[in-house]
């Protein structure tokens, strides 16, 4: 069995989820194996309606306990699941929380973790994953020497799944040890403002120093990243300076994105920053400073003033529109 | 209390890579401490200058050359070190089992993980661990108040932030914005030289088998087409979106 | 150690380089951290809250200070090297107390004061005097070229007891910042902004007698003892500088593209970085054996001037060549070779002149028969 760990927001299923049915799906024939959702949180029919028009079967795990992220419920329903159908492979999002409770998931299990992985193929009877290392800069192979596998998957790389054959759901009670509930969540802040997360989102805006002030970053680059429908990025300079919060940083210490396009705007490409950011599939870069880094990872480049350059952009945008 | 923070030694984020036959060559790299490693260490520093009662231990599991950022953590003001030396290269999931052992055998209450690797990009290391201690952890943690058996923190999550209530003992995996790290002085860079650094064999607590093995590495480098548009700011914004509508097809 | 060190200088200090060049001020805040950790009291035994490190280690780290901005290096290299050596070796045990914690640890910034307007490396022709009173000394007089002035807390000042015996009429002495002391504007340089220059006048200044460092009249002869590990610093330094250049220029041209390769595949400018590098390494071995002769007490006047000779010289065609390598863009503030350039300069004036330099080799020739 293959069990794809779903993913959502505001009572819907995230894109992150669809991405990994395409990856389930392409393993199951190799692993001759089914697939099986499951769907976690305290009010979720709905959610699990949604996945089941993807996968035969979805489990649905519903408890007031499962209303927050915390990784020690989690990882007991997962693998409570995994044990029950004698999972092969459970596939996560490699997103912040799908990294915190893969890891345990893995070890309750006594499994190989195959993480944040680009790529995954069966290869003889083992599970062959390709993933980045050294700051993005290595793609390095990596074999899964025991079975099950744990496996989270990059966000944005594979293509979003179509609807199949309309599967059931089922449900399952959660029973908790002692240790299971004692992480206590308080307060939440979301950052982003209503646009689209940046770790899935197609286009991205980036902003560095070269625009100046925290009122040169909102005036340029926020209105053109709701004119691309893009989500927000920040460079570390500009969290250090108090301009943006950290939940927009990209880079060696934030996020790590792969859009397909990202336009990076008064930004320098310091390394750290490149980490971040070097696997997208077209970059475009606007700085004055012919010299700056950035162009030497940009596929095309405006030597000029953002200031000058960015409302250009948007009016040649508009007429596009 | 100790307080055990997880010291990684990682290439230089400047430093270059270079293809070797089999993966990637290594030598000639400047290595260092991993900076998100330094983030635990400063954060058991201040937690002790805070009036906590703390012995800090900093503990590595890797090959010889981490003695180096080893020493940069007695430095920075940890008290002793334990190095399991091993040239063997295990996944974050087999190194969180072999640390637990340590863990224990320590009577650690807190330990602090960095929260990414610069080497191999992993953020497995700290909840592993967590897992295998049967202790709760926090990930992406960037505030941590220490209070009467319980921790509140406030971390990183997909969609923001938000805080956390944990007993203790518990395993903390650090982030950015967890504090500015200072640097060693000299007295403590010299000081450092004496303090206690013990090794411990990778077998120690009996026979370790790796989960998974790297079989290849390659150095990406995706080519760019590092085209220069020229023209003033209105011709040249109107290029731009019509090789990438065009073109490049990304709009 | 050199490590570490290096990581702080560029991260906290090189950054600040460009914008203290354009726009002067004393860099009190990169003073302080330094002072924290442990940089501006290096050869201060640690029960007086310095390092008690040796000379060679003082050289290695003033290097990396100085490659990342040479008026930090210069700053640190006064501070470190006059006031507290003259104290510790001279001073009592109150003024010990008293300064030593205070300089080391970057609290307070140390001066010294030794040139007048009108006499630099001859210094017994000075003129400023100071009067015996009651319970202390009335100092009146002008000096000149004082590093920190105004900023400095602390003064060591050089000024004649007993006019009529020339240099055997010196005497030193701790000034603490008053107001019986009124600095001149910040001298106009051609580099090295930021370690701000002024002059100096006491106009019947009183210095309480326990401020005597030493005894009467030994002022000259400890000024002149201080000279060789003065100079050994500034050799340092111009090798910190030299280095920046170098490795500016050896990055830029892995960079810079010329008729459709990078220009260090030209022998023009692979031979030019050549010599760099040789004169630069060559200057660093004269510096730290110098400093590592220092260490086992011996007498290293001859080295110490053969160091700072080199050193120096070596600096000023060094960042020379780094701004031909650069060619138009050496010659623009956008780029930091300039800088290089013109802060290298005044390695071949200050802490005696090369000309100066020369003249001790030579004398140590004939005093040493070297062979």
């Amino acid at each position: 069995m293959i069990v794809v760990v779903a993913e959502h927001a505001g009572g819907k299923l995230r894109k992150s989820t669809l991405e990994l049915v395409t990856v389930a799906r392409r393993l199951a024939s190799g692993l001759k194996s089914e697939i099986t959702g499951l769907v976690m949180g305290s009010d979720v029919s709905p959610v699990a309606d949604e996945l089941a028009r993807f996968v035969p079967k979805v489990v649905v795990a519903q408890d007031p306990e499962l209303a927050e992220m915390r990784a020690e419920p989690l990882t007991t329903v997962i693998t409570g699941l995994c044990k029950q159908v004698e999972a092969r492979a459970v596939l996560v999002a490699a997103s912040r929380s799908g990294l915190s409770y893969s890891p345990r998931v893995a070890l309750r299990l006594d499994a190989p973790l195959l993480e944040d992985v680009t790529s995954v193929e069966v290869e003889g009877d083992q599970l062959v994953a390709t993933r980045f290392s050294y700051l993005s800069r290595v793609t390095e192979t990596v074999r899964a020497l025991t079975w099950p596998v744990v496996m989270s998957v990059k966000p944005n790389l594979f293509p979003v799944a179509q609807a199949g054959t309309p599967g059931l759901a089922e449900q399952m009670r959660p029973s908790w040890g002692e240790s299971d509930l004692r992480v206590q969540v308080g307060e939440k802040q979301t950052g982003q403002g209503g646009r689209v997360a940046l770790e899935e989102a197609d286009v991205v805006v980036a902003g560095g120093r070269g625009l100046g002030s925290a009122e040169g970053f909102a005036a340029l680059v926020e209105p053109l990243a709701d004119q691309l429908s893009a989500g927000v990025a920040s460079t570390r300079a500009v969290v250090d300076a108090g301009w943006r919060t950290y939940a927009e940083q990209v880079g060696q210490t934030g996020k790590t994105v792969a859009p397909k396009l990202y336009l990076a705007l008064g930004v320098s490409g310091a390394v750290q920053h490149l980490s971040g950011m070097n696997r997208s599939t077209i970059v475009a870069a606007i700085n004055k400073d012919a010299d700056a880094p950035i162009f030497k990872v940009a596929d095309y480049g405006i030597v000029g003033d953002v200031h000058a350059v960015v409302p250009a952009l948007r009016a040649a945008l508009k007429e596009l529109e | 209390m100790k307080i055990i923070t997880i010291i990684k030694q990682v290439p230089d984020a400047e430093a270059r890579l270079h293809p070797a036959e089999e993966g990637i060559d290594l030598d000639g790299v400047t290595f260092v401490i991993d900076g998100m490693d330094e983030y635990g260490v400063e954060e058991a520093l201040r937690l002790r200058e805070q009036g906590f009662d703390a012995e800090i231990i900093a503990v590595a599991l890797g090959p010889q050359r981490y003695e180096e950022a080893i020493r940069t953590a007695l430095a920075l003001g940890a008290d002793r070190a334990i190095h399991i030396e091993t040239d063997t290269v295990l996944d974050p999931i087999t190194q969180a089992k072999v640390l637990s052992n340590l863990v224990s055998e320590e009577e650690a209450e807190l330990v602090f993980v960095g929260g990414k690797q610069a080497d191999w990009d992993s953020a497995a290391l700290g909840p592993a661990l967590a897992e295998a201690l049967g202790w709760p952890h926090s990930d992406w943690t960037t505030k941590l108040d220490i209070g009467a058996g319980t921790l509140t923190v406030t971390h990183d999550t997909d969609e923001g932030q938000e805080d956390l209530s944990l007993p203790l003992p518990a395993v903390i995996t650090t982030q950015q914005g967890l504090n500015e790290p200072r640097y060693p002085t000299l007295p403590n860079i010299m000081k450092a030289k004496r303090k206690e650094l013990k090794k411990l064999p990778l077998d120690q607590w009996g026979g370790v088998q790796a989960k998974t093995a790297v079989v290849g590495e390659a150095i990406q480098v995706r080519e760019r087409l590092n085209r220069v548009i020229e023209g003033d700011p209105v011709e040249a914004a109107r290029e731009l979106v019509r090789l990438l509508r065009e073109e490049a097809k990304v709009l | 150690m050199v490590r570490h060190v290096r990581e702080f200088a560029q991260a906290e200090i090189a950054p600040l380089a460009p914008q203290l060049d354009r726009k002067p001020s004393f860099p009190w805040k990169t003073l302080k951290m330094m002072g924290e950790l442990g940089l501006l009291g290096i050869l201060t035994p640690e029960a007086y809250g310095g390092a008690g490190l040796d000379m060679l280690s003082y050289v290695v780290l003033l290097e990396e200070i100085s490659a990342a901005d040479a008026s930090h290096g210069t700053i640190m290299s006064v501070t470190n090297g006059l006031p507290q050596q003259l104290l510790l070796k001279y001073g009592s045990e109150a003024q010990r107390q008293r300064y030593l914690p205070k300089l080391a640890s970057g609290e307070w910034v140390g001066s010294f004061c030794l040139s007048e307007p009108h006499c630099g490396s001859d210094a017994a022709a000075m003129t400023t005097r100071a009067k015996k009173v009651d319970g202390g000394y009335l100092l009146s007089g002008t000096k000149a070229w004082i590093t920190s002035g105004g900023e400095a807390q602390l003064y060591l000042v050089l000024a004649k007891t007993e006019p009529s015996a020339g240099a055997r009429g010196v005497s030193c002495f701790a000034v603490e910042k008053t107001e019986g002391m009124v600095f001149g504007k910040p001298e106009e340089k051609l580099g090295q902004h930021a370690a701000v220059t002024t002059t100096l006048t006491f106009d019947r200044c009183f210095v309480p007698e326990e401020n005597l460092v030493g005894s009467e009249g030994q002022g000259f002869s400890m000024a002149m003892a201080s000279l060789d590990s003065g100079r050994i610093g500034i050799a340092a330094l111009a090798v910190g500088i030299a280095r920046a250049a170098f490795e500016a220029a050896r990055d830029y041209a892995g960079e810079r593209e010329a008729f459709g390769r990078p220009i260090r595949e030209f022998q023009g400018i692979s031979f030019k970085l050549a010599d760099m590098v040789t004169k630069l390494e060559a200057a660093r071995l004269l510096t730290h054996r110098a400093a590592w002769q220092q260490d086992r007490a011996r007498r290293v006047t001859r080295e110490a001037s053969m160091a700072k000779l080199f050193a120096s010289e070596a600096a000023a065609e060094i960042t020379h060549h780094a701004v031909q390598i650069f060619g138009g863009y050496g010659y623009s503030k956008d780029y930091p070779v300039e800088r290089y350039f013109r802060d290298a300069r005044v390695t071949e004036i200050y802490e005696g002149t090369s000309e100066i330099q020369r003249v001790v080799i030579g004398r140590q020739i004939f005093k040493e028969r070297v062979r």
